[in-house]
């Protein structure tokens, strides 16, 4: 590459400067022709015997003056340079004067009187920086070709050397410890992006581990009762033996006594689809406010029924990326869970939000008696009941549901004091596709 | 009506034989795809319960595929262990008419059935629904009874609309869920019920003849008769 770009360099830089050599010998020529034409070849003779007597150091410069015959006349050549041929030009050449090789060039010219004048220089001082020049090139590819090598010799093993150590962590999580993360040296390359990466999917991993076992164990504690009861209820019918009458109507309530276990377990495999996010795929663009204004129409006559008002209100129509069959099942929950507390007024907000990772603010707002802050963080864990709950039908899962169909939404579920009674808001949809404000 | 049941389960095979003979309908019985699909092609039956995870070399949706790449149009009501969302969009895109979700209740799939049978026979271009003296103009989206004109909200009109369509027969919650909401999920709570008890107070005012009447552990049936 070096060489590549050298090559036309010194080439040009060659033929600069030879240039100016010749530029400047072509004007002593020219001068030294002058003098001949001026005042004779006597007075050329003694101006070239001065010229060559005051030589300055360091620039030698040969002048021949030769006649017809090609003898010397005068100058500081010895004799006709041999090979060099009679006709005008720029010659260069290599000088042999006895005790060294001298490279040089030349300017011939014909002077009138069958004269023939060369005025020529040194041109070794110019050779030398020419080597130089290439020794210098060559001297500098050879430097960044080894440091190159050497250079890609380091940077291959410190790669190795992170990447071993990438995967000796992941073995170790393979083998089971999901506690380990990869290190991080803050390089800001691209192999700890890489390790941050994947260390947030470690997170996320071990998050969703840590959810399952939890679920686990909720499901086994929470399942054990009504399966209890379902039990006890038909081993007591095996004992007592009652009339076949009195049987069916028990085995009626035992086939009630599985739907709702049956029930449990369809609300659990809803929650896992949904966290797994497997239920993207099925995206599509809605508008928010009609799957809202939906949700509240459908609670409308439960509401009446229990003589509580649902205030809906909807600021824009709210274009989205999203599952509306999970958002109406979401907002029906909020709204059914506000029934069962809320005294005379339920409010049903749908705007934009002004937190400025999310888009969109669904809130549902009831005048009952809340939920104490220490209980806010735990409803939405699975079969969470909190004691205002006692009582009231369900299982505990409807809060989980409207927190995962949050997540998978790219938002939250937060509560808030409505004071009196509880903000439950759905905070959702970074991907607002558009909105437009209703006049 | 004569039904194909195709399940590999013998216990649940068996529970459907039971219950559909007694509801009336006559019954065939195959436990693998092989023999279903030689079934389904060579009889004629009325409809086909048919399940999806099925052994013999061919499942259920490929069974239902190949009898609509055929052009049987005979109504299918697909039983399935699975569940999700997709699961059931696959199964009626394939041609099902229905899908349900085990374990079910009997009731629910009796009245499903019921259901996708009815629909082979009826059209959807009337511009009017009756059911006794029960007048839905399907237009104007008027509803009178008796005579007397009765105000009906969007809703309510439209799940009005459903029960005439399946007038003199049973409509589960979850039908009325699925076809007059959208809603494909359990709301846990009977919101359903006060819908059904609002419309009928507007229809049946107690003055006239009840005719949307409950039916215990089932659902709800729009009939004229007693």
């Amino acid at each position: 590459m070096l060489l590549l770009f050298a090559t036309p360099i010194q080439y040009a830089w060659h033929e600069i400067v030879e240039e100016r050599s010749t530029e400047r010998l072509r004007e002593d020529a020219q001068r030294l022709k002058n003098v001949l034409e001026r005042h004779g070849s006597d007075s050329l003779k003694a101006v070239i015997d001065t010229l060559v007597e005051a030589q300055p150091e360091g620039d030698e410069k040969f002048i021949l003056l030769a006649d017809s015959k090609l003898a010397r006349v005068s100058g500081n050549l010895p004799a006709w340079p041999r090979g060099l041929s009679i006709a005008p030009g720029t010659y260069s050449l290599s000088l042999d004067l006895h005790s060294r090789i001298v490279p040089s060039i030349f300017i011939e010219t014909t002077l009138p009187g069958g004269y023939s004048l060369l005025v020529g220089r040194n041109t070794s001082k110019f050779k030398t920086v020419e080597t130089l020049f290439w020794v210098g090139l060559l001297g500098a590819a050879g430097t960044v070709l080894v440091i190159a090598v050497f250079g890609g010799l380091l940077i291959r093993r410190a790669l190795l050397a992170e990447v071993h150590d990438i995967s000796q962590t992941v073995s170790a999580i393979i083998a089971g410890d999901l506690s380990r993360r990869l290190p991080k040296r803050d390089a800001a390359n691209e192999l700890d992006m890489l390790a941050q990466t994947v260390n947030r999917m470690l997170d996320q991993i071990e998050h969703l581990i840590h959810a399952i076992r939890n679920v686990s164990n909720s499901i086994a504690h929470d399942l054990r009762t009504p399966l209890t009861e379902l039990r006890s209820r038909l081993e007591e019918l095996v004992l007592t033996r009652p009339s076949t009458e009195e049987t069916f109507v028990e085995i009626d309530t035992a086939v009630t006594d599985v739907d709702r276990v049956i029930a449990i377990f369809n609300a659990l495999l809803r929650l896992a689809e949904i966290d797994n996010g497997a239920r993207r795929s099925g995206f599509v663009e809605f508008d928010v406010a009609t799957v809202v204004n939906d949700a509240v129409d459908f609670y409308q006559p439960l509401a009446e029924l229990k003589g509580v008002v649902l205030a809906f209100s909807a600021i824009s129509k709210f274009n989205a990326y999203g599952d509306p069959l999970l958002l109406a099942q979401a907002i029906g929950n909020l709204i059914d869970n506000a029934l069962k507390y809320a005294k005379q007024e339920i409010n049903i907000r749908v705007e934009a939000s002004h937190r400025q990772d999310v888009a969109i603010a669904i809130t549902v707002s009831d005048d009952g008696p809340g939920i104490p802050d220490a209980e806010k963080g735990k409803v939405t864990e699975r079969f969470y009941r909190g004691d205002a709950s006692r009582g009231t039908p369900g299982v505990g899962l409807g809060l989980s549901l409207v927190a995962a169909v949050a997540k998978l939404h790219g938002g939250t579920l937060e509560f808030a004091n409505a004071s009196p009674g509880l903000s439950a808001t759905l905070f959702m949809f970074p991907e607002l596709i558009s909105s437009d404000p209703l006049n | 009506m004569k039904i194909l049941v195709i399940e590999d389960n013998e216990r649940v095979a068996n529970f459907l034989k039971k219950g559909l003979t007694e509801s009336g309908h006559t019954i065939d019985h195959a436990d693998n795809g092989r023999d279903g699909m030689f079934l389904a092609v060579s009889e004629p039956y009325d409809a086909i319960i048919m399940d999806r995870m099925l052994p013999g070399g061919i499942d259920g949706l490929g069974i239902i595929v190949a009898l609509r790449k055929d052009g049987n149009k005979i109504p299918i009501l697909i039983l399935s262990a699975l569940s999700e969302v997709d699961d059931r969009i696959l199964g009626l895109q394939s041609g099902g008419d229905d899908y349900l979700v085990k374990p079910f209740a009997f009731g629910e799939l009796l009245a499903r059935l019921d259901a996708i049978l009815r629909r082979k026979q009826e059209s959807s271009n009337e511009s009017a629904l009756n059911v006794g003296d029960l007048n839905m103009d399907l237009l104007s989206r008027k509803v009178t009874r008796a005579g007397k004109s009765v105000s009906l909200q969007p809703r309510e009109f439209k799940l009005l609309e459903y029960l005439a369509r399946h007038a003199n027969q049973v409509v589960t919650r979850t039908m009325l869920l699925e076809n007059v909401w959208d809603y494909h999920f359990d709301p846990q709570t009977n919101v359903v019920d006060v819908h059904i008890s609002k419309l009928r107070q507007k229809i049946e005012n107690g003055l006239t003849k009840p005719m949307l009447r409950t039916i215990r552990n089932a659902g709800y049936m729009l009939t004229v008769e007693a």
